[in-house]
């Protein structure tokens, strides 16, 4: 396993074909939009859902809370006319059957969204049912729960001879602000923003480390398939090849980011400035250099891997059932956050983060949530990098004797023949 | 220049090349010759050190393999390829860069190399727009392009026209004039018979003879003469240096005796009557090929045979 400074010719090559080409343009913008829309889009969705009018028969058996609950369902919609439209039944308790069956017929002509039942004994009891063809509008169920609550708490409140407001600002309760205290500096924690940046990061480091390892792979593969490696391989090494197209390769995904680092930057001045998103940016440059590390130190390993993987396979379809394990670690990274993140400091936290295949992610969101000890971060940086040798080290053996073989993929018995022989 | 002493390679049980030797001098066309999966691209490949033999030696420029020698020698592989999506000129920067000559030396060579193939146009073409043939002129340059002492040409007029490939051999004479040795690899044994001037026969992983290519013809050519002749045909049948004459027809096949030449043959057919065609017959490298196997007791594979 010789290199000679080949290699570096071999990487600009790789960078500069890669970094032209139009796709890279696209997908350095398209990344952020895409992420950003990813993050927003759905809970926009949620907020954005329009809802529309509810009209609803309300039995109120002995006109229990009928005045009350209606009162306080006086929503509006967007162009002011009102959420809800109610029609008062009324009807006995043997009356029941009769009036459900005609309202049934109702909804199925769709002259009524739904109705509601409130029974005679709803103070003392707490019951009501609601009957709809579409159960699904979520929050106006919500609402109309809500106001069914006030309307009999109300009411049982005014039997103990007690006035609703009044009691609701009694009982109204205490709010806990929580601190993070960090590098004896108390902060103002937000855990949920702690959580989304971290989940943005992880997913980040996730997307690429995943996107350039497999084009790692991809272009040995293509090289294979176009025969270009027999004309390199006798101008330099296989180890040259190897370490030039995936430190090409990882210049691409750094570039990227360093684009995208700068949009970041200046979105971030711009937001201070105007002070729109003051505070909305929570990460620091820790945070970065950290992000920086992980990303390099784990492209570094899974590009040795798939580059292994690339040599010895012809086609993209060969190679997705050998990477399927490898893939599947990745994976792995991104299932476990909730569990790293209520307990970072754990056992699992922990273990996990010092295991290679797991240790960019895993480590990098236990850096964000909670920084653990100087030496777990100093241990499972150094174990990294010796897996990266030693990954590195039998992937350039496999490299060196798959890169040439072309026809039948090797099996595994074969691949670690070669591995004892090289 | 280049030199294998016995080399071995073996391939799962398979020995690909067995205890090869050959010397190639400089200002030398060399041809490698032998049917598919002779183990021409394995020796090719272990001269190139992109694989290493299992035994035996192999010296170039007397010194042994170094990643610094394949500085100086120029690889055209039987499997072509090159980088389909870059432009030409990079294309011939990078490939002559990665054989260590400096990236302006390489434009400015591969410049002219590409006027000399008619490609000047082509430049900042990318290779997938250009065609077959014109790929095949491309990578020939980058084969030559860092001005290789020993330059290894692996099948090189496969997939050229006739014109193309004239301007090849052209330039392989060039090159070799200039003391360039160049081994040509091909199962076209037919190709070399005019251009090189040794030979290497080699026949699953074994050398079957090795020589310059006169030596060869003449120790392999038989006594024969084809002539046209109007004329008595009976009086070359009572000549005591002929063995054998058959008649075809219009044409008659004459076997010499070991102390008659050809010349002699035509003396005396000139005074007996009219020559209208003579031709000394030679055998093609082709044929001495499958005679040399059939004699050492081999096999030939169907696709020579």
């Amino acid at each position: 396993m010789r290199l000679t400074m080949k290699f570096l010719k071999v990487a600009r090559r790789e960078y500069l074909e890669r970094v032209k080409k139009k796709s890279f343009l696209v997908g350095t913008v398209l990344g952020p939009v895409l992420m950003g829309a990813m993050i927003i889009v759905p809970g926009m969705l949620f907020e954005l859902t329009p809802e529309s009018q509810v009209t609803m028969a309300v039995v109120d058996i002995e006109s229990a809370i009928y005045n009350e609950f209606t009162e306080s369902l006086q929503d509006t919609l967007d162009d002011g006319s009102s959420m809800f439209v109610f029609r008062h039944v009324r009807a006995s308790e043997g009356e029941i059957d009769q009036v459900k069956r005609s309202l049934n017929a109702e909804i199925e002509a769709d002259a009524i969204d739904g109705y509601l039942i409130i029974p005679g004994d709803i103070v003392s009891k707490g019951e009501a049912a609601y009957f709809g063809k579409r159960l699904g509008a979520v929050k106006t169920l919500e609402r109309v729960e809500r106001a069914l609550d006030q309307a009999v708490i109300g009411k049982r409140l005014a039997g103990e001879g007690m006035d609703y407001s009044k009691v609701k600002n009694m009982i109204r309760g205490v709010k806990l602000k929580t601190m993070r205290v960090s590098k004896g500096e108390e902060r103002k924690s937000d855990f949920e923003m702690i959580f989304i940046t971290t989940f943005v990061f992880i997913m980040m480091l996730y997307m690429t480390i995943l996107l350039w390892g497999v084009a790692v792979q991809r272009s040995i593969i293509e090289e294979k398939n176009n025969r270009v490696v027999e004309v390199l391989l006798s101008s330099l090494t296989s180890f040259d090849l190897m370490i030039g197209k995936i430190l090409g390769v990882g210049a691409v995904g750094l570039t990227q980011y360093a684009i995208w680092s700068i949009f970041a930057l200046l979105a971030s001045f711009y937001a201070l400035s105007t002070g729109t998103f003051a505070g909305a940016v929570s990460f620091t440059w820790v945070t970065l250099a950290y992000f920086a590390l992980f990303y390099v130190l784990g492209f570094l390993f899974y590009a040795s891997l798939f580059a292994g993987i690339g040599s010895v396979c012809n086609s993209d379809q060969e190679a997705q059932q050998l990477q399927t394990p490898v893939v599947m670690c990745l994976v792995f990274t991104i299932l476990v956050p909730m569990a790293v993140i209520q307990n970072p400091d754990g056992t699992f936290a922990t273990v996990v983060s010092l295991i290679p295949f797991f240790t960019p992610i895993v480590m990098f969101m236990r850096i964000n949530v909670l920084m653990p000890p100087a030496w777990q971060i100093v241990l499972s940086v150094a174990i990294l990098i010796m897996s990266i040798y030693v990954a590195g080290k039998l992937a350039a053996k496999i490299f060196h004797i798959g890169v040439l073989m072309y026809g039948k993929r090797p099996s595994v018995r074969e691949i670690f023949k070669w591995l004892k022989r090289a | 220049m280049l030199e294998l002493k016995s080399i071995v390679k073996r391939y799962d049980g398979l020995t690909a090349v067995d205890s090869l030797s050959l010397v190639i001098e400089p200002g030398c066309i060399y041809g490698l010759l032998g049917p598919n999966g002779a183990g021409k691209t394995t020796t090719i490949r272990m001269i190139m050190g992109i694989i290493e033999p299992d035994e035996g030696e192999i010296r170039i420029f007397g010194e042994a393999f170094s990643e610094s020698v394949k500085e100086r020698i120029g690889y055209l592989p039987e499997e072509r390829g090159l980088y389909r999506r870059m432009k030409v000129l990079d294309l011939l920067v990078f490939l002559g860069e990665i054989k260590g000559i400096p990236a302006r030396t390489a434009s400015e060579r591969a410049g002219r190399w590409l006027e000399r193939v008619d490609l000047a146009g082509w430049a900042d073409k990318t290779v997938e727009s250009l065609s077959k043939g014109m790929q095949q002129k491309i990578q020939f340059i980058s084969t030559v392009l860092h001005d290789p002492q020993l330059v290894i040409l692996d099948e090189p007029f496969a997939g050229l026209d006739p014109i193309n490939t004239q301007l090849i051999k052209d330039i392989i004479i060039e090159m070799k004039e200039k003391g360039r040795a160049v081994v040509l690899s091909t199962h076209l044994m037919d190709q070399v018979e005019k251009l090189g001037e040794r030979i290497c026969l080699i026949n699953k992983g074994r050398k079957v003879l090795e020589g310059a290519i006169a030596d060869v013809k003449m120790q392999f050519s038989k006594n024969v003469v084809t002539m046209r002749f109007s004329g008595d045909r009976a009086v070359f049948e009572g000549h005591p240096g002929i063995e054998q004459v058959r008649d075809f027809g219009r044409e008659l096949s004459l076997t010499l005796g070991p102390d008659m030449k050809p010349n002699d043959v035509l003396r005396f057919a000139i005074d007996r009557g009219k020559v209208e065609k003579f031709e000394i017959g030679e055998m093609s490298l082709h044929d001495i090929f499958i005679a040399k196997v059939k004699e050492d007791g081999g096999e030939v594979d169907n696709e020579v045979s």
